[in-house]
């Protein structure tokens, strides 16, 4: 029996959200040199070998480079799935559990990714 | 293909709906049933097909297409004339609104083979055969063509559009520079017909929290409105996850404006204002 | 109450596709896709970091025929997220709403998707020889 008006306003503007759309812009201009220079590289190291792959890692500014990559790509992916999620989820059961299993899985996935480029760098 | 101005009709008509089944994940009392025909007289030479939305509340029954067909030779040249032929004519209980038949009350607003636009604006030369005929988009239907646009304006008022000052009223009106005043032209003329709102499927997935196109549109004519005081005030109750940022430049509004005007456009200044006032 | 049995008029149902919700769509769904992507990326690292053995049972994956398949389809998904993402920052900066730059730079955008990704799918044939 709420009235329209009362209906439209909900629970007050949250006035945030701002932060979100920001971070999401920042991640894809961060992300525009570094995935063409990642694209590139995969396509100049096509059909090399294992210790080809190791040598071209080791390199400082290609280590430093896939540490940026994986940690914008899985920032910015993390917020576009978020959105994704609040778009079509409408339950709070269903919203809330996914945004944090997301929030949670994008950081352990730079985080891994993270290691496993340092520990080829820093490795033999 | 290439588009230039909203008034333009799709050049490409091979795929005239989203390719999902009729009543793909449609709740029981809005699924689409078939109704009956109503075929035109024999004597009749210039023969069309609408096939239109049709809903009696008082029946019971789900929503079903009736297919009417109209001998152009009786009616004027616009969609709603058809509907006012067929109304007069054929069945009287056909129901959809109307007022001004020349494109700048709003009323007639509905969906025409698949895009949203006046039925008195719209020729019956640049629609399909059969032409369809739907309510606005994700919308309450109340009967037949009406739908319920309550939350529509309930958001409207949300938005307080009105001046909004501190300064005490000054003895004449209030001044405006003619460019000040130019700032306006494109948002004020906004006739409010939803159908920008009720084609974003932004506001379809989360219409009961995102504003939509329209009154974001009438809340950037008062933004930028140099007369208005409440700029701050009105930024921050637009700047919310749902209200403001739902929006992600789909841009189906822009491209189904009635009037031509850009709503997509106006939504993005807002945010734009909002990094400046951080900035 | 009776306006609870009122039908929600049809949307996705009867809409017409058109280039604007096209493209914005896919935008969604080549993101969506690059995540998964991302995953395939992260497990990579970590064959490489595991050993030759696991990063060679990988590659093998990779140049099966559901690899190289599921690899043209994150490298079309790339490139279409790439342009159109750029496409989208330029809106963000306030410019190309008039309707006519939306459709010409949505055609350039699926143009330069398809001919980037035959592009690097053709150097890379050429770098293996």
């Amino acid at each position: 029996m709420r009235s329209p008006l009362s209906r439209a306003r909900g629970l007050g503007s949250s006035r945030d959200g701002f932060q979100h759309w920001w971070m999401q812009r920042v991640t894809a201009v961060a992300l525009i040199p570094l995935t063409l220079w990642f694209a590139a590289s995969l396509i100049a190291l096509t059909g090399s070998d294992y210790n080809t792959f190791i040598a071209w890692l080791k390199a400082p500014v290609v280590t430093v480079f896939m540490v940026l990559l994986l940690i914008a790509l899985c920032h910015h992916m993390g917020l576009g799935l978020r959105v994704v999620v609040e778009d079509y989820a409408h339950s709070d059961w269903a919203k809330v559990p996914a945004v944090v299993a997301i929030r949670c899985a994008c950081f352990a996935l730079a985080v891994v990714g993270t290691f496993a480029t340092l520990r080829i760098a820093f490795d033999r | 293909m290439f588009i230039r101005s909203s008034d333009q009709l799709p050049s490409v008509t091979v795929l005239r709906r989203f390719p999902v089944p009729r009543n793909f994940n449609v709740s029981t009392e809005s699924r689409i049933e078939r109704g009956k025909t109503w075929h035109a007289p024999a004597d009749a030479t210039r023969v069309k097909s609408f096939e239109i939305y049709r809903y009696d509340p008082d029946s019971g029954q789900n929503p079903r297409i009736d297919t009417y067909e109209v001998d152009l030779n009786t009616c004027g040249p616009m969609v709603l004339d058809a509907l006012i032929a067929i109304k007069n004519e054929i069945d009287p209980t056909l129901t959809f609104r109307r007022s001004c038949r020349e494109g700048v009350c709003g009323s007639c607003s509905m969906n025409i083979d698949g895009t949203n636009w006046l039925a008195c604006t719209r020729f019956i030369s640049d629609t399909m055969e059969p032409a369809t005929i739907y309510p606005l988009n994700h919308l309450r239907v109340i009967k037949d063509l009406v739908p319920d646009l309550t939350q529509l304006f309930a958001q409207y008022g949300l938005i307080e559009p009105w001046l909004q000052t501190t300064t005490p009223e000054p003895e004449k009106e209030r001044l405006q520079s003619p460019e000040d005043r130019g700032k306006l032209d494109g948002f004020y003329e906004c006739i409010l017909c939803f159908c920008c709102t009720s084609g974003c499927p932004s506001h379809w997935w989360n219409g009961d929290r995102f504003l939509g196109p329209a009154v974001l549109l009438q809340s950037y004519r008062w933004l930028i409105d140099s007369r208005d005081e409440a700029a701050g005030d009105r930024l921050d109750d637009l700047e919310d996850p749902f209200r403001l940022y739902r929006c992600h430049t789909i841009l189906n509004c822009t491209r189904t404006c009635p009037k031509q005007l850009n709503p997509g456009k106006a939504i993005a200044a807002i945010k734009k204002m909002i990094v400046q006032r951080r900035s | 109450m009776a306006h609870d049995k009122r039908p929600l008029s049809p949307d996705l149902q009867i809409y017409k596709p058109q280039l604007t919700s096209v493209l914005s769509i896919s935008h969604r769904v080549s993101g969506i896709a690059l995540s998964v992507g991302t995953l395939l990326l992260v497990s990579w690292l970590l064959a490489a970091a595991a050993g030759p053995q696991a990063y060679s049972t990988l590659q093998g994956f990779m140049h099966s025929w559901l690899g190289l398949l599921l690899m043209l389809g994150w490298t079309f998904s790339f490139f279409f997220h790439l342009c159109n993402g750029i496409r989208h920052l330029v809106w963000d900066a306030g410019y190309g709403f008039e309707l006519r730059t939306i459709y010409a730079s949505g055609w350039t955008v699926v143009a330069a998707s398809a001919a980037l990704t035959v592009a690097a799918w053709f150097s890379s044939f050429v770098v293996m020889g």
